[in-house]
Formats: structure tokens, C-alpha cells, sequence
């Protein structure tokens, strides 16, 4: 278990690049969990600006659109779940599809489906302490 | 000239009939809150497979309700981007498959062209000229742009929501805080019961382009004053209303919101039309436009329209009407013309594109 402390939103996407370079895998799921406003969607912006350098956007939350893909190919699918409370609304997503692309997969609120994540994954939980301070612990489930 | 609109980028599969650029012959959009609306909170009708089970029924009512068949279409205009691409391209097929069968023009369109179009199409049917340049926000649950429109067609990206968008915003404060989806309406409807001022959320300054938006940190502080009070049986009280009555009118709300979340709700929305407004201001001021256009769902907001009312702008404020500010398919349609009169079709490799942007 690694945990690191983030003192600003810059940090934070700092943490994201270093986290997506040296943590996590080339392919596969990431779970990020936190609160609204933990800060979920700043520590993608890392992920992506390290994941899929070409992408010059700003990259923003995909509550509405359900899912963001960055990098032609796509190596980055940003998915966020906010909005779905039942499986079958889940179900018409298609990210079984999505993970045999050969992407990092990062999905924000998955604690709302918990049964359905491989046990292969990262698990990364964002949590808010005073001002924009954050707190990041990241979990790796068995050998990725 | 007649032109079919459809548009399936999000949560609405819609189809329209435009007539020269100006008369609506027909607007049909299956919605997620009619349709859904007993699970409240939720929008279920997601994806591909939702869009796929109305898109033909959808396309069919719309030529239905606007007496006319293929045949009478000049092109048919579909949304590219952006969008959800499973979405987008239940669309695009089905456009694709009528204009390939009927020897048709397909037009591809941007969205947020297409909200930019919806006050264009209700100008023109009022006969009343609009002058360019047009300074364009467009401001919904997934996007909040602020665009140059210089002449028709011709579009500058000035500055855009850095993480969350303003409808977006709205429903996660109102979802937090017990109120339904979509729970934009519902402050919008609440907000003038509290006092703006009642509660001073302290912002952190942004870095880099000054056009630019940024709502996260406002959906922090509003987490932050929940956190510190316990309002979780207030809470409670207004989930219990929506289960015994979907759609509770503004006294039952009322009645279940003490006056200091009034505040708050007040003080948020405030907050959320001064950060819209005041950039929106600073970018009319920076391209000298003639015209400012506020479009996309937000625009709905009875709090935006009338500060922007009275903001100093010193040029006209054009809205669309409520039915032509949420996802449509008139819009669509609407911003085809231009593309029709150049010429401007799509080949049949046309594809569905998330990341579009316009200019």
C-alpha cells in the first residue's frame, strides 16, 4: 500500500502523471474512490497528461457523458458512474469491451457496483483534509 | 427546403423537421424524465441499446407530425460530436442508412453549433436580424463553452469549463442535498426563497486563461457546509417526499427546506450565474461582439436569464425558448442550412467523434 499527501490542485495532478508512470499498469482497471470534490477527476487530468501526452485539452469530468477515451489509439478510457444506480443501465456502458482494448481503464464512484470489478486492479482512494489538501492511498491487488 | 435533424449524442434520442432554416415543422425528443421519471434521481436510458429501441419510432413521428415523407427532405443532418460515441453513432447509422436508401445529402453537426443555432432558427422565424460578431455560451449538464462566432460558421473557442459543467454543478448540489434529478430546476425554482448572500463561498483564483470556468471548487465548498451541519434527516425528509410524490411542487419543497439551505442554494446559484456571467462579459468585451447568445440546457435558468438581463453587455442577450434550450433535434437540423447551401456534406465515413470541438 503506498499513501501520499498532495498539497494543491497542481499536486494532486502531479501525483496522477507520477502515479500512471510508475504505479500502474500498461493495461487494465483502476478504481477511484472519494467523495464529491475529493478531487477524483484532478488526479485523471495526471493520469492522462502522462497516458496520452497528445491529448491538449482540458480533460473534465464525464459525469454526463458517462465515458471520455484520451490518445489516438485510445489509451486512457475515463469512466464515472455517478450517474447509474442500477446494473442494467450499467450493462448497456459495454466496458468488458473497453478492457480488452489494451487501455487503462480509471473509474470514478465504482463503489456503486462493488461485485463487478476484476481482482486484478489498482484501487485508489482520494480523500479531502483541510483546504485543497488530499490524501491518496493506493492499494494493488495481487501481482498485475 | 426540408432538412431532418436527429440527435443522439446523450440521454435524448431526437428528431426534427426544419424548414429553411426558420420554421419547425416538427420536434420530437424521448426523454429519460418522461420515460423514467418513477426512478428519480436516475437516467437510465444511457446508452446505445436506449437509443437504438427509439431511434426508428422517434424518426418516424417526426416526419409523421410534419406531414411529409423522405422524399420532401433535401438532406438529412446528424449529430458527429461530441457525445458518448455509442450514442453518436445510433444516430449517424441510421442517418447514414436513410440517406444511402433515399439518395439523400448527409450533413454532419457539431452539438454545440447546434445550440448556437436554436437562437438563430427562433431569430429568424421572429424576423429579427442578428448582428455578428455573436459571443456564444453554451452551457448544459456536459459542456460550458464560451465560443467567437464571427460570421456563420465560423467558430474561435475562447474559453471552456476546466472540470465540471454548470448543469453538472446544479444537479450534484441538488443530489447531495436530497433533491431529485434533474435537480437544476428545482434550485432555480428555490432560489429565490433564500438570500444570495447568505452564505460566502471562498473560491481559489485560477491560473491561465481567464475565459476559462471552473465549478469543482464551488461543488467543494458546498460539500464542505453540508459536512459541517447535520442535515441528514432534512435530507431524509425531502427523499421521503419524492418517494410519495415524483413531482412535488415548489410549496412541498418549501415546506421540507429550512431558510438556511435556502440560503445556500441561493448563495449557489448566485455564484454560478456571476462566474458564468462575468466571463462571458469579459469575452464580449475582448472580440467586441454585437449579439451575445446564452444556450444549452442551463439557459433554462430563471436566475442566469435575468442577470444577464441586466448585466451590462451593451449589446442584445439572445435565449432560446426552454424547449429549444435542452438537447434537440430542431438545433440539428436548424445548423445543417449553412452546410446545405455550401455543399457541405459528409461522406459515408463519417464517424462518431466524443472529443469533437468546434473552431
Amino acid at each position: 500500500m503506498l499513501r501520499f499527501e498532495t498539497a494543491s490542485e497542481a499536486e494532486t495532478i502531479a501525483l496522477g502523471e507520477k502515479l500512471a508512470r510508475q504505479v500502474f499498469p500498461a493495461h487494465g482497471v483502476v478504481l477511484l474512490t472519494g467523495g464529491l470534490g475529493a478531487g477524483k477527476t484532478t488526479l485523471v487530468k495526471g493520469i492522462v497528461r502522462e497516458r496520452a501526452p497528445s491529448f491538449r485539452e482540458e480533460v473534465s469530468s464525464p459525469t454526463y457523458t458517462l465515458i471520455h477515451e484520451y490518445g489516438d489509439p485510445v489509451t486512457v478510457y475515463h469512466v464515472d458512474l455517478y450517474r447509474l444506480d442500477h446494473e442494467r443501465e450499467l450493462a448497456t456502458l459495454g466496458l468488458e469491451e473497453l478492457l480488452d482494448r489494451g487501455a487503462l481503464l480509471v473509474v470514478e464512484w465504482p463503489e456503486k457496483f462493488p461485485r463487478i470489478w476484476p481482482v486484478r486492479r489498482v484501487d485508489v482512494r482520494i480523500e479531502r483534509g483541510p483546504g485543497d489538501q488530499r490524501s491518496v492511498t493506493v492499494l494493488e491487488s495481487q501481482a498485475l | 427546403m426540408r432538412i431532418l435533424g436527429i440527435e443522439t449524442s446523450c440521454d435524448e434520442t431526437a428528431a426534427a423537421v426544419v424548414e429553411d432554416a426558420r420554421a419547425i415543422l416538427s420536434n420530437v425528443v424521448a426523454s429519460q424524465m418522461t420515460t423514467h421519471g418513477k426512478y428519480g434521481g436516475v437516467v437510465p436510458e444511457l446508452a446505445s441499446r436506449e437509443h437504438l429501441r427509439a431511434i426508428v419510432p422517434v424518426v418516424r413521428d417526426a416526419l409523421e407530425q410534419a406531414g411529409c415523407s423522405l422524399a420532401d427532405l433535401s438532406a438529412v443532418a446528424v449529430t458527429e460530436g461530441p457525445g458518448l460515441v455509442g450514442s453518436l453513432l445510433v444516430g449517424i447509422t441510421y442517418a447514414k442508412s436513410l440517406c444511402f436508401a433515399k439518395s439523400l445529402p448527409l450533413i454532419g453537426v457539431n452539438h454545440m453549433e447546434g445550440h448556437i443555432h436554436a437562437v438563430l432558427l427562433e431569430a429568424a422565424a421572429d424576423g429579427r436580424q442578428v448582428l455578428f460578431p455573436v459571443l456564444a455560451l453554451v452551457a448544459s449538464g456536459g459542456h460550458t463553452h464560451l465560443f467567437e462566432v464571427r460570421e456563420p460558421g465560423q467558430y474561435r473557442l475562447l474559453g471552456r469549463t476546466r472540470d465540471d459543467a454548470a448543469g453538472e454543478a446544479f444537479d450534484k448540489v441538488a443530489k447531495l442535498l436530497g433533491f431529485p434529478y434533474p435537480g437544476g430546476p428545482i434550485i432555480d425554482r428555490l432560489a429565490p426563497h433564500g438570500d444570495p448572500h447568505g452564505v460566502r463561498f471562498t473560491l481559489a483564483k485560477m491560473k491561465g486563461n481567464p475565459l476559462d470556468f471552473s465549478f469543482s471548487g464551488l461543488k467543494t465548498a458546498v460539500v464542505r457546509w453540508v459536512e459541517q451541519r447535520d442535515l441528514a434527516a432534512e435530507i431524509e425528509t425531502r427523499r421521503a417526499l419524492v418517494r410519495h410524490n415524483p413531482a412535488p411542487a415548489r410549496e412541498d419543497w418549501l415546506a421540507v427546506t429550512p431558510k438556511s439551505t435556502l440560503d445556500l442554494l441561493a448563495s449557489f446559484q448566485q455564484t454560478v450565474v456571476d462566474e458564468l456571467l462575468r466571463r462571458a462579459l469579459a469575452a464580449a468585451e475582448v472580440m467586441d461582439a454585437e449579439t451575445v447568445i446564452i444556450s444549452g440546457g442551463v439557459a433554462c435558468n430563471a436566475g442566469l436569464r435575468k442577470a444577464a438581463a441586466s448585466a451590462r453587455f451593451g449589446c442584445p442577450v439572445l435565449f432560446p425558448t426552454p424547449a429549444l434550450s435542452t438537447d434537440n433535434a430542431v438545433m440539428i437540423a436548424a445548423a445543417a442550412f449553412p452546410k446545405l447551401e455550401r455543399k457541405q456534406f459528409a461522406g459515408w465515413d463519417l464517424r462518431a467523434r466524443a472529443h469533437l470541438t468546434l473552431a
